[in-house]
């Protein structure tokens, strides 16, 4: 055992199989335990790693002569020694059988949704009609923050926060209220640097007002379960639960850039 | 000199850190810091249970001022330990509106809202927290076990609340109430992911055991303390209750194959022996809380869907767990009861008074090519959806258009055959219908191979639902299976062949090499090779 070891052709191999499981399971499974999360690799991006590590580990075993003979020996040894038969055999019944299955798996037919596409977050209207009413978007600032009524818009905030928003996008932000698992796509995080983190405040206020209905086409209208919250809710709730919303995930509003 | 300053310092510290008072004012704090900003919401800034959100919830966020505590590892009626408060921070309450702060919060910071929960009941100063009860191990569950359970269950009367097969709903349902007067159901033992405490064997050990401290769950120690049943017993309940849910917790799959039969195979009836061994499909549903007025205390929150078609016809098992057969008069008051507490009362009222169960399905009016589809509650003016509502107070299926919530038109179309069936706590409803639409421009045409979206609302009538107040879940799929292809078995069998054909013409040329090349070498190295 330890004398195969040593041979280029054992070594290639297992290096190929050490690549695989850190690939296909290390990827997603190791980083979660220090607190990292993580995903799959799609099959595609795995095959392409794959290949880069195989063509690595053929440039190493070629690379001089002596180690390039000593990598074909056991290949050759298996095509050609009479005591090899068994291992031949076996090779030419079990290599059939694996290209079998994976063409199988390839052509079979499956069941699969259609992937849906998300603009993230789609380009904002300069202007909106919040129930028969203008409200500027583009260039805005929240008119609570502006007035320094921070401290009571918090307070409003947190109370409309809690009785309309938790359920779906969580206690604590994090769009894992309890009835979120019903809906799909899943309601966002407000946390992290993706979602509130890069919008300006009348952004979040468009999207709270006009929810999924409101979304543009390229949003992918209407797979969205967010509710238009000016059915719901005056103007001024609408700019109080934004700022609360950073508040409470203490992140800071993007600003409008000076013209 | 230096090092000696140093080390009178560090000692220094160290008595301030392991001081005691020292470090309660310090954990009760932050304790107050953390509670204010993460549990006041619903539990209120004074711990009554009465925050801002509290009555959009049922059952109501705990009042901490009593001292009573559902999950316990003391005995019932004791206050819980420091670990049992931590224990519920932790993993939260599943099935409530309670979640688990574990990943959320540090760990200080969880400790230290433990101290300040305590505060608010004095008791834990005065009487403190017993001992946890000791349960021993659960072994194993064999056959013997789970019949000797299933015995107990029905001798210590679990059914009067949680009904014969565990669906919640015994005959005392409808006069059940917490401790604050709130109604309250028994659980549905069937979905174990959704226990308060955990759904482990030995989580339901000691709800049994303890009880469920403001509930109406009562501890059954005493059963064992009078000597009507030993511990290995109550073990074996436990088990019993464990197997009625699914061994793991149900995942969620975007689409349902709807398998394919021979023609003429397509059941019609909820009993129909077909169905046993047709895959389940688990859907989740939730609250309608999205368009006025909303509906916040869902009472059926899963169905389970089967289907099977045979090329012309297609059928589909929906299965779910509901208490009652609506409108049932015995559970009048408590419907009222449930109207009265729930919140916001928006939009038209909902007036007490007989209301029946009911399931829709939803589907596009066309299967659509992209990913785009109507909206999920009821489509909108650019993309009606197709409907099949059934009712549990009408015969059939009333079939209908919908552009929005508000705007359904019945319609007549192809005819749906129907079988409904309620029993212990669970409705099964086949519906089975023809693939070609009578009325094409508003009826769905099912084709095999696409997948086809499908939504799911339901209502049940004994909690106060109705129109917009349901439960509701987005959109899934279903598959209808296509006849398998011949070339997915040609294609791998021609690979295979390839392969051992190129194996074969690879050790050929190898071996027709290698004696070429001994034949040049001299016929005594060959000998060495062959023999080695």
């Amino acid at each position: 055992m330890r004398k195969n070891l040593q041979e280029p052709f054992w070594q290639a191999l297992i290096v190929l199989a050490i690549s695989y499981v850190l690939l296909k399971w290390g990827i997603p499974y190791i980083p979660p335990l220090i607190g990292v999360s993580s995903a799959p690799v799609p099959q595609s991006v795995l095959v392409q790693f794959m290949l880069t590590v195989a063509v690595g580990v053929l440039v190493w075993v070629s690379d001089n002569e002596e180690r390039w003979r000593r990598f074909k020996q056991p290949i050759r040894e298996a095509l050609v020694l009479p005591e090899r038969k068994r291992v031949r055999v076996a090779l030419l019944v079990l290599l059939p059988l694996l290209v079998g299955f994976v063409t199988y798996d390839t052509v079979r037919p499956r069941v699969d949704a259609p992937a849906g596409i998300r603009a993230v977050h789609p380009a904002p209207p300069t202007q909106i009609d919040f129930r028969g009413e203008p409200v500027r978007i583009e260039g805005a600032e929240n008119p609570l923050r502006e007035e320094g009524r921070i401290e009571e818009a918090r307070e409003r905030g947190f109370d409309i926060y809690y009785q309309s928003c938790m359920p779906c996008h969580g206690d604590y932000l994090d769009g894992q209220g309890h009835f979120a698992h019903g809906y799909s796509p899943a309601p966002l995080t407000l946390r992290g640097g993706s979602t509130i983190a890069q919008l300006t405040e009348s952004y979040v206020f468009w999207r709270i007002a006009k929810g999924g209905p409101g979304l543009p086409r390229e949003g992918n209208p209407w797979n969205s379960a967010m509710p238009a919250w000016e059915d719901f809710l005056t103007e001024e709730d609408i700019w109080a639960v934004t700022l609360f919303l950073y508040e409470q995930a203490g992140i800071s509003p993007r600003t409008w850039e000076e013209h | 000199m230096r090092v000696h300053t140093a080390m009178t310092t560090l000692a220094l510290a160290a008595v301030f850190v392991a001081w005691p008072a020292g470090a309660q004012d310090g954990d009760l704090a932050r304790g107050q810091e953390v509670y204010d900003r993460w549990c006041a919401s619903c539990h209120g800034f004074d711990g009554a249970g009465e925050g801002p959100a509290a009555a959009y919830m049922l059952p109501r966020p705990r009042d901490f001022t009593g001292g009573l505590y559902q999950i316990r590892t003391t005995t019932g009626g004791e206050l819980p330990t420091d670990d049992d408060i931590l224990h519920v921070i932790d993993e939260g309450m599943p099935g409530t509106t309670m979640p688990g702060w574990q990943d959320q919060l540090s760990r200080a910071d969880r400790r230290a809202l433990v101290a300040y929960l305590k505060s608010f009941y004095p008791g834990f100063e005065t009487f403190g927290a017993p001992e946890p009860v000791s349960i021993g191990r659960a072994g194993r569950a064999s056959e013997d076990r789970l019949a000797e359970g299933r015995m107990f269950y029905d001798s210590i009367e679990c059914w009067q609340c949680h009904g014969g097969l565990g669906r919640g709903d015994g005959s005392s349902g409808p006069t059940l109430e917490d401790d604050w007067g709130y109604p309250i159901r028994a659980a549905d033992l069937t979905q174990n992911w959704r226990f308060s405490g955990g759904g482990s064997v030995e989580d339901i050990y000691r709800r049994i055991l303890t009880g469920m401290d403001g509930t109406p769950m009562p501890a059954h120690a005493d059963l064992i303390d009078a000597g009507f049943m030993d511990e290995e017993q109550l073990w074996s309940v436990a088990h019993y209750v464990r197997s009625l849910s699914p061994e793991r917790v149900p995942r969620v799959r975007e689409v349902v194959r709807v398998e394919r039969r021979e023609p003429g195979e397509v059941p019609s009836t909820v009993h129909d022996e077909r169905w046993e061994d047709v895959d389940s499909f688990y859907i989740p549903l939730v609250a309608q809380i999205i368009i006025e007025p909303r509906w916040f205390d869902p009472s059926v929150n899963t169905v389970w869907v089967q289907g099977i078609h045979d090329g012309e016809e297609l059928a589909l098992r929906l299965s779910w767990s509901d208490r009652t057969r609506s409108p049932d008069p015995e559970w009048s008051d408590f419907q009222a009861r449930v109207i009265d507490v729930m919140e916001p009362k928006e939009g038209d009222p909902v007036e007490p008074g007989p209301l029946p169960d009911g399931i829709t399905l939803q589907f596009p009016t066309n299967i659509p090519d992209g990913t785009e589809r109507p909206y999920f509650l009821m489509g909108d003016s650019r993309n009606p959806v197709y409907l099949w509502q059934w009712r549990s107070d009408q015969e059939g299926v009333e079939a209908a258009t919908a552009q929005g919530m508000r705007e359904i038109q019945p319609l007549s179309g192809r005819t749906i055959d129907v079988d409904a069936h309620w029993e212990d706590g669970l409705w099964q409803v086949v519906l089975r219908a023809p693939f070609t639409a009578e009325d094409p421009r508003n009826e769905v045409e099912f084709e095999v191979g696409r997948p086809i979206p499908i939504a799911f609302y339901a209502w049940d009538g004994d909690h106060g639902e109705e129109g917009t107040r349901g439960s509701i879940g987005s959109w899934y799929f279903i598959h209808l299976e296509e006849e398998t292809p011949a070339a997915v078995y040609v294609a791998p069998l021609v690979a295979g062949l390839f392969t051992v054909g190129l194996g074969l013409f690879v050790i050929a040329r190898a071996q027709r090499r290698e004696r070429l090349s001994s034949e040049a070498n001299g016929h005594e190295e060959v000998s060495t090779t062959t023999t080695a």
